[in-house]
């Protein structure tokens, strides 16, 4: 049967389910988890050079647009990362966000663009969640310099990533890179993973 | 390992970024006669100076923006950093 409403995740051929690496001696309850972000809706938003906007007055569903590395503007449905001057990324679970985005930013001042599907979305979590990720990528993720709500892009054994840190109490962490790289560096975390043991959900 | 200090993002580690050349440069302006000698320096000759260098720096693994850097070349000890449109 084909479908063309039927939408493959970045990693439906890569991610797994159960329990993998050196996991035998741990309790479930503490097992890294690792499970692939699916059906978030992801907006990159640009103020154009020429405009005159000041990103200090926006609001996307009564958020700040992030002003400067490494602020998050969050609710329960949607985070808006800083990732660069004047330069948001809209990750959000909220089905009505385009919309939200659209009547928040003008399309003159503003490039908007949906990038839902151009990237791969892994969230680890477990106290051992930032011991993976300081396995590949030299960002200093110490809690004096990253701390919750903080994110970053960054490089991950080479692929350029961006992590969002979003618990500090399980550490969770989203990660976000082209979806074309998905794979290679689900398989990176993965692997830096196997030593702790996880539960792939 | 190196470490840059981007003006948007503070430290980050050399792994990030990408060298971008010569940053005092200058393009021959727009609609003046440029002569062959103008037109070859400007796009292939550069000097090779040991000690300070204004570079152009691009943090492509981070906030992807350009920006310019004080660094010696003999030392790769880098003085300053500046976004594009301030002095370094």
């Amino acid at each position: 049967m084909s479908d063309s409403n039927i939408v493959l995740s970045a990693l439906h051929n890569d991610h797994k389910i159960g329990n993998f690496g050196n996991y035998h001696d741990i309790e479930s309850k503490d097992l890294l988890k690792i499970k692939e972000l699916k059906n978030l809706s992801i907006f990159q938003i640009a103020k154009f050079k020429s405009s005159n906007v000041k990103t200090e007055t926006i609001k996307i569903d009564n958020l700040d647009f992030p002003q400067s590395y490494p602020n998050v503007s969050f609710n329960n449905e949607t985070r808006i990362l800083w990732t660069g001057p004047d330069i948001c990324l809209v990750v959000s679970s909220d089905k009505n966000i385009k919309s939200k985005i659209v009547n928040s930013v003008n399309e003159e001042d503003f490039a908007t663009t949906d990038i839902s599907h151009s990237r791969a979305g892994i969230e680890i979590c477990g106290k051992h969640a930032i011991d993976i990720l300081k396995k590949g990528s030299p960002l200093n993720l110490n809690g004096s310099e990253f701390k919750k709500n903080n994110c970053a892009n960054s490089s991950y054994n080479g692929i350029s990533f961006t992590v969002d840190f979003v618990d500090d109490v399980n550490p969770t962490f989203r990660l976000f890179c082209l979806r074309s790289f998905g794979g290679s560096f689900y398989h990176s975390i993965t692997d830096a993973a196997l030593e702790y043991g996880y539960a792939g959900e | 390992m190196l470490e840059i200090k981007c003006p948007h993002c503070g430290k980050r580690s050399q792994n990030e970024f990408a060298y971008g050349g010569d940053a005092t440069i200058k393009r021959p302006k727009l609609g003046e006669e440029v002569s062959t000698k103008d037109w070859d320096d400007f796009v292939y000759f550069r000097d090779n100076p040991r000690g300070k260098h204004q570079e152009f720096w691009h943090h492509v693994s981070g906030c992807r923006q350009w920006f310019k850097a004080l660094r010696d070349t003999a030392t790769h000890e880098i003085f300053n950093t500046a976004k594009l449109e301030e002095d370094l």
